[in-house]
């Protein structure tokens, strides 16, 4: 049987950093071929390439739909192919109607005008199809994300694609949503669809998939057909990563410390917009001197743990957060006048002004501490600002240099400084070695462990196994919004990853009930945070 | 944060001298260049410069306030009803006067007497009116999350309809019953008097020559002593910045055009008032923005406002401090120009929001925030109110005035986008 989409020896580089290695693929008729991997491993390049989301010509390798060599220019040329992606994001137009999502771009038109009458029926046909029950009239932004999806997986097959990738469809959904998308993809499985099927929730994968290959370092490591592998051997083959990094990591002075420098109990919190608990019975507490490394897969809550106890997200339903004996307040300049600082994982987004200089970033959270009645001392500022500069060792012309301009490394370097600054207790770390090169994130280790030295306590956060393995004296991984394990020193990667997926590799337990929505929410105590305002005057 | 002269310095400095200059040899008799005519133009600029100084605390961190000239207009007019003690406000607060006296007895109604009110405590009240609806249209910008020009823009109807009623679409003089009078004020000795009609003094008062140049050579001393310890400053750090020559330049070229002002406005009348407020609230506003720990947070919301966030800025309460500014500032220049005015009436302060926000955008201010100097707001203000008045001396008709100055400012913002670009 002929594969309906391969792909051959893919490799594709972004600025030197390689990030999927000579890749061969395929994908034969009416298969469902899951795709595994730890967060990095490259299934997202794979899936943009495929889509034409990087454009033929910016990757070595080739690409044959069909029998055919594809060179798409863009996602317009895949679709035209018959390949459709649906996104985690969901790409819907939340305003309009099912039958009008289905339809867009391609409305039925009678005489030049939009056909209603046409495009409500035939948009009936395909909901029935599929015996999906939804109104062609209901307006989309009323359904449910499992039902979005749905309505993405029609639009899809509206515009007749016979490949489908589906990006972690089933990450927000409840656990019968995710039934029914099951059967439907079984359906189009009968129909002669293929389709990709990205996911980490291992028992899914199994449930659903014909054959399954794993990603590792952007590297194909291993293909094999459902029936004849297991979870434990994905796992391994999943996190076959090497610590081949130097981890300075000084074994915890402080074991037996009594007091806790942060201390987190029972914690739940709801996503402020559509109230959805996200994070459910936190309980942990990290000593002076102690590196707390929390792990866990793409949305297991990671970000959202420490942006709420840094006070910047997060309706909390229940639980209590103490630094030393003091209850917490509740927004970020409270915090760091308590003695907790963050550094955000989106450096360029959350953490600089990119436009101003080093010096202004640099000094930007401690401005209390370096003025007089409002008047910032500059000759104090400067000098605070000149001895971090040193101490980070920040490569720029100086404090004068703009932010933006300069690299990864050096900008994070920027932002931990602005942290550090505030002389905090408690540094909660959110991917502090992200994207950054290998010399600069050495540095930074070395950092956390001086900081730990002189009694701070860090929280790290980090989607890569070694370093949370190679940095922290004791390890939490997160699973949809739960702690999954705890670990000591000395865990390995297959016991974290398994952790991290929801369950023991030798336990084969389904995954908890995922995500229960909070019925009777109480006030929103803090809206979500929106990017400023922009109004509409862009001449002026 | 050092000044450093860019290309897009000097093109504001010679599209403003070319301005000067078109007007100096169009305006029949070299009427543009005389003391009368340049008085009034310091005036005119003040004004405008006063309220675009305003603007500039609510744009950097990424606002905007349409609401400003009606603002102006409004307490203008509510100045002017207080002082004059007419119309339909002053029976009002009159029967609240009796209502007191009747139900709280006399000693209490001594407290909220009717107008007309001594100019001070009028002016003081509108201050605290404008600080009110001012820092209420901040909260709805910050708390409620609608956008800045919205809650302007309604602010501006709002103001103006309040306006018409506060001065019953009439025209009100400035001058009320404190015209002429003043208070004896005995200090060491000596008795001085002090004039009551500060309103409309604030257009009618020049400093006499002598205070003019005093007030000049203090400045002048000032800076000098500024420039002199920044100077050391940078030496002793290693900062980059000016040398000590090009400092020293600087200040002579600044004190020399300040002292060329104060002695042309001398050849009319001395230095006018409103130069002196103008003067004292530019000053103001750039210590706010260049050495306070509120200006750095302005730059940085609007620079990155979601960083600002997680740097641990209180975004909202800045945003609201700086809308409450932006009120006294609208306060002050209604004050000035209903004074130059003469009058309040029903279109004072018309449009002046627009003036004010194209002199920000021409003084290179970024209307997504973030970006923007008092200096070149400063300058910003002066093109267009020079363009304004000379024009007005060429006996233009009004129609072309505002082709002319949209035109220019479109021209402005074109050229500073192209510049940056060639300097990226």
């Amino acid at each position: 049987m002929n594969p309906v989409l391969s792909a051959r020896n893919l490799t594709k580089r972004f600025s030197g950093v390689v990030a999927l290695k000579d890749v061969s693929f395929d994908l034969h008729e009416g298969e469902i071929h899951a795709l595994c991997g730890e967060n990095g491993a490259g299934k997202s390049t794979l899936i943009k390439l495929l889509s034409g989301l990087h454009a033929h010509g910016s990757y070595e390798g080739a690409l044959l739909v069909g029998e055919k060599m594809a060179r798409f220019r863009g996602i317009a040329d895949a679709e035209r192919a018959g390949l459709a992606v649906i996104y985690q994001e969901l790409a819907l137009v939340e305003e309009m109607t099912v039958a009008e999502n289905i339809f867009l771009g391609r409305e039925p038109r009678r005489f030049g005008l939009v056909d209603w009458e046409r495009m409500h029926r035939e948009a009936q046909a395909l909901l029935r199809k599929f015996q999906i029950e939804l109104s062609p009239d209901a307006p989309v932004s009323r359904l449910g994300v499992g039902e979005k999806q749905l309505v993405e997986i029609v639009k899809a097959i509206g515009k007749s694609s016979r490949i489908l990738i589906l990006d972690e469809p089933t990450a927000a959904l409840a656990e019968h949503e995710t039934q029914i998308l099951l059967n439907i993809l079984r359906d189009l499985r009968g129909r002669g669809i293929a389709c990709i099927y990205i996911s980490h929730r291992l028992d899914e994968v199994f449930a659903i998939a014909d054959r399954i290959t794993v990603l590792r370092d952007g590297e194909t490591v291993f293909t094999a057909m459902a029936t004849q592998t297991n979870k434990s051997e994905l796992i391994r083959h999943m996190v076959g990563r090497e610590i081949t990094e130097l981890f300075p990591r000084a074994l915890k002075m402080n074991a037996t410390a009594e007091h806790q420098a942060l201390y987190v109990e029972n914690l739940s919190v709801a996503d402020p917009q559509t109230g959805v608990l996200r994070l459910s019975n936190i309980t942990f507490s990290i000593a002076p001197g102690e590196v707390l490394g929390i792990g866990g897969l793409m949305g297991a809550g990671r970000t959202e743990l420490l942006m709420h106890l840094y006070g910047a997200w997060g309706t909390r339903v229940g639980g209590r957060v103490a630094i030393g004996r003091r209850l917490l307040p509740d927004s970020p300049p409270e915090m760091l006048r308590s003695g907790l600082a963050l550094v955000s994982e989106d450096r360029r987004r959350q953490g600089l002004v990119l436009e101003q200089n080093v010096g202004f970033n640099l000094s930007l959270s401690s401005l209390a501490r370096l003025s007089c009645c409002g008047l910032i001392q500059s000759a104090r500022e400067h000098s605070l600002n000149d001895a971090f500069f040193r101490r980070l060792g920040v490569r720029a012309t100086g404090l004068e240099a703009t932010a933006g301009k300069l690299s990864g490394g050096n900008q994070q370097k920027i932002v931990l400084g602005k942290a550090l600054m505030t002389e905090p207790k408690v540094i909660l770390l959110d991917e502090p070695t992200r994207g950054i090169d290998v010399g600069a994130k050495a540095e930074i280790y070395e950092l956390i462990n001086n900081l730990t030295a002189s009694g701070k306590a860090v929280v790290l956060v980090s989607s890569e196994l070694p370093e949370l393995i190679g940095m922290s004296d004791r390890i939490l991984m997160l699973h949809e919004g739960r702690i999954a394990g705890e670990f000591e020193r000395g865990a390995t990667q297959e016991q974290l990853l398994a952790a991290a997926m929801g369950g023991e590799i030798e336990d084969a337990t389904p995954a908890p009930p995922s995500q229960p929505a909070v019925q009777a929410m109480p006030r929103m105590r803090r809206e979500p945070y929106i990017v400023s305002p922009q109004f509409f005057l862009p001449i002026l | 944060m050092n000044s450093k002269f860019s290309l897009r310095d000097l093109s504001l400095l010679f599209a403003l001298l070319a301005i000067a200059a078109f007007f100096t040899f169009a305006v029949p008799g070299y009427g543009f260049v005389t003391p009368r005519n340049l008085t009034q133009l310091v005036v005119e600029v003040s004004i405008t410069a006063t309220l675009a100084v305003g603007m500039l605390l609510v744009i950097l961190p990424g606002h905007i306030d349409l609401s400003a000239g009606s603002g102006v207009g409004l307490l203008g007019g509510l100045a002017t009803v207080l002082v004059g003690g007419t119309g339909w406000l002053t029976k009002a607060l009159t029967d609240f006067h009796g209502w007191i006296a009747v139900s709280f007895g006399a000693n209490v109604a001594a407290y909220f007497p009717p107008p007309p009110w001594p100019d001070p405590v009028a002016m003081l009240v509108c201050l605290v009116v404008a600080m009110v609806f001012w820092g209420l249209m901040g909260m709805l910008v910050v708390r409620e999350r609608i956008q800045a020009f919205i809650v302007t823009l309604g602010g501006m109807l709002i103001f103006k309809g309040l306006f018409w009623r506060v001065i019953e679409s009439h025209t009100i003089p400035v001058v009320g019953p404190t015209l002429g009078k003043s208070w004896p004020l005995a200090l060491g000795g000596q008795s001085f008097d002090v004039p009551q009609d500060w309103l409309h003094r604030l257009t009618t008062e020049y400093l006499d020559a002598t205070t003019g140049l005093l007030l000049a050579a203090v400045i002048s001393l000032l800076m000098l002593l500024g420039a002199v310890r920044g100077w050391a400053r940078r030496r002793k750090h290693n900062i980059a910045g000016d040398d000590g020559e090009l400092t020293f330049v600087k200040w002579l070229i600044v004190s020399q055009l300040l002292f060329l002002f104060v002695l042309v406005a001398n050849q009319y009348q001395g230095v006018p008032m409103p130069a002196v407020i103008c003067g004292v609230v530019a000053f103001a506003v750039h210590t706010l923005t260049r050495h306070t720990r509120f200006g750095r947070y302005l730059y940085a919301i609007g620079g990155n406002e979601e960083a600002a966030l997680i740097s641990g800025i209180a975004v909202k309460k800045i945003v609201v401090r700086a809308f409450v500014l932006m009120g006294i500032i609208v306060a002050i220049t209604g004050f000035m120009q209903t004074a130059y005015a003469g009058y309040t009436t029903t279109d004072v302060g018309n449009l002046m929001e627009l003036d004010a926000v194209a002199a920000c955008v021409i003084g290179g201010v970024s209307l997504k925030g973030g970006r923007g100097t008092v200096l070149g707001v400063f300058f910003g203000a002066l093109i267009m109110a020079t363009l304004a008045k000379g024009m007005s001396l060429l006996g233009t008709e009004p129609e072309y005035k505002y082709m002319t100055r949209g035109a220019v400012l479109i021209l402005a913002v074109w050229m500073d986008s192209r510049l940056s670009e060639r300097k990226a």
